[in-house]
């Protein structure tokens, strides 16, 4: 509708949730008695002291960031020095999409691992590197889908919202008459009927 | 006769349209400030009843004096579509408010309830805070029956989790008078403070300026 | 793994943004599960400590007790979260097509959100109605600043007589032209009734 939020997460975001079901590499330091089911890939009732396992973010956080932690956690490796050097490099040649679906979003929340803040300058940097490019392609008529492959979930968002007001923009130049429309799920449901008659035959 | 009278009655509606036309625009004006404000604030704003019942009166009071004007009259299409506009503002005004209302219900219940406490004035007007409740109360109640088959007590922690109006967001700034001491926060975190002269403007987290916007010594465009 | 069935009731929601999937009675059904058993096996493993710990030997279960409420809170995120959001969603539906729901819509409501859905509608209505002192206003009109008063329009389909505000009847036929009052359409575009012709 006409207000315009900006997107901050909440506890009910379906962005965050899924944000935070990405794992990140986790290594038990007590054991976990009877919670072997956490570990796929054995077969035993226990969880061992030492065992090393990629926790989902929603799990590890609260497990490892308390007074008493029951594991610690490090940086995913596309946080790692080794990738800092190429986003460093240039970010605008990177498929950010294939580092992870939710790189920025993940970043902000695995920052916290990195006292010296390099992965904050690198979130930052490659954000900024990467906008202008966004922008300009969000102002051509035609999507490339190549080019729309390699943003990250929070740059897609961010590429539909700037796409959708440059088309307005244009429809209004043109001829200064915004077209009524139907409601966005009343255009849903309609393709959805379509859909399903289409199965029928 | 019967033409002439008729011509006069529509004289008496003309002079009576200048009176209202004169202080119309005004409200007109305050309505538009009052809506561009709550469109561009990340938070609700303190509610401009006022304005939008005064707006309200004017516009059935141009539609009553409509009903005696011709319908192929010229005048009659364009006070209609001066009427349409302004109920597009009140509309969209009150929308947007509910809007926010619906999105950050326990925070503003919340905030509500502290202003009650210290004696300030309630950010919402009386209906707006009897829809609020109704709303929030109609959310518990739906997760609370989800939540039957829950061993033991029901969770409730849920409800400190509020969803909270993100006021940091940026927003263009005029000053309606001379202002003096806004903080400007820099991303190294450094802050600096700027005087801003009147009509100037400028852009800023909102965190910076809502209390200039609340008392009205700016606005946002 | 624990929390798979929650998160794939928030992806399924993800997928079909815009729309509202079917009540998935089943997927929560197991969650509701999940819950259950890890909130069952904490309280007998708490009450085994404490038995334990009288005695002076057994095992130490407060890591697995601690895991297993962080699971429980996972779970419990995502089942209101896929709640909250349908109601979101039927919110929004209110606002686009009115207080009747399409039949094919109102199937995949649960009762509870049926029952939410008229609850809503009805305080919406008695906010609209209590604003301004003359009988109230209709905030689900008036959705775009207007530009003109009198729009074109042509019909998708046979929708029958529609009574115009003046009074006036209109047969409203599929693929027919017309030249009406803006206000006097806004509704019937939403709905998908009418289409808004421009040159």
């Amino acid at each position: 509708m006409s207000l315009c939020y900006s997107y901050t997460p909440n506890y009910f975001s379906i962005e965050d949730i899924l944000v935070t079901q990405e794992r990140i590499p986790s290594k038990f330091l007590v054991n976990v008695p009877k919670l072997g089911k956490l570990n796929p890939s054995a077969e035993e009732n226990d969880i061992k002291q030492g065992t090393a396992l990629d926790l989902p973010f929603w799990l590890a956080d609260p497990l490892s960031f308390a007074r008493h932690p029951l594991i610690s956690i490090e940086l995913p490796r596309v946080y790692k020095e080794a990738y800092r050097e190429i986003l460093k490099a240039d970010a605008t040649a990177v498929d950010l999409h294939k580092l992870g679906l939710y790189f920025y979003e993940l970043g902000l929340y695995v920052k916290r691992l990195d006292p010296r803040r390099e992965v904050e300058a690198i979130l930052l940097h490659t954000f900024r590197s990467r906008f202008k490019e966004l922008m300009d392609f969000a102002d051509d008529v035609v999507c490339d889908p190549v080019k729309q492959n390699r943003l990250d979930m929070f740059e897609r968002t961010l590429f539909q919202k700037a796409h959708f007001s440059r088309m307005q923009l244009k429809s209004w130049l043109n001829n200064s008459e915004m077209r009524l429309e139907a409601a966005t799920m009343v255009i849903n449901h309609k393709k959805r009927k379509r859909i399903d008659v289409d199965d029928l035959f | 006769m019967d033409t002439v009278e008729n011509a006069e009655d529509v004289q008496s509606d003309e002079s009576e349209y200048e009176e209202i036309a004169h202080t119309a625009a005004e409200v007109l004006e305050l309505m538009e400030e009052a809506w561009l404000n709550e469109k561009f604030a990340p938070e609700i704003l303190p509610h401009k009843y006022d304005i939008v019942e005064c707006l309200l009166g004017q516009i059935s009071h141009v539609e009553e004096n409509l009903t005696n004007v011709g319908n192929d009259d010229l005048r009659r299409s364009l006070h209609q579509m001066e009427l349409d506009r302004l109920r597009y503002l009140v509309s969209s005004y009150l929308r947007m408010r509910l809007e926010k209302i619906e999105t950050y219900v326990y925070f503003i219940l919340k905030q509500e309830e502290e202003r009650s406490q210290k004696g300030e004035e309630n950010y919402l007007n009386k209906n707006e805070l009897e829809f609020a409740k109704a709303y929030m109360q109609s959310l518990d109640q739906h997760f609370t029956d989800r939540l039957h088959f829950w061993p033991g007590n029901i969770p409730t922690e849920w409800k400190n989790q509020l969803i909270i109006p993100n006021i940091h967001s940026f927003v263009f700034m005029k000053a309606k008078n001379e202002i003096e001491g806004v903080m400007v926060s820099h991303v190294n975190e450094e802050e600096e403070v700027v005087d801003l002269r009147t009509g100037s403007q400028i852009l800023i987290s909102y965190s910076n300026v809502g209390h200039f916007i609340k008392t009205n010594q700016s606005c946002l465009i | 793994m624990y929390g798979e069935s929650a998160c794939s009731l928030v992806k399924e929601l993800d997928r079909n943004r815009g729309t509202l999937p079917p009540y998935n009675n089943e997927l929560i059904g197991e969650v509701e599960k999940e819950i259950c058993h890890l909130i069952q096996q904490n309280v007998a493993d708490d009450f085994k400590a404490h038995e334990d710990s009288n005695v002076g030997a057994g095992l130490d279960y407060t890591a697995t007790i601690r895991t297993r409420h962080a699971i429980i809170q996972r779970n419990l995120r995502c089942l209101l979260a896929y709640h909250y959001n349908r109601l979101r969603c039927l919110r929004t539906m209110r606002w686009e097509f009115g207080s009747i729901l399409p039949p094919d819509i109102k199937v995949n409501l649960s009762h509870a959100e049926s029952n939410w859905f008229s609850k809503y509608s009805s305080m919406l209505a008695t906010y609209m109605r209590s604003i301004g002192d003359d009988g109230g206003v209709n905030l689900t009109i008036d959705l775009n600043p207007p530009k003109a008063l009198y729009i074109e329009v042509k019909c998708l389909v046979d929708y029958g007589q529609y009574e115009l505000s003046d009074g006036s009847l209109v047969l409203l036929k599929e693929s027919n032209r017309y030249f009406l009052p803006r206000a006097e359409c806004e509704d019937l575009i939403r709905q998908g009734v009418f289409q808004h012709i421009i040159n």
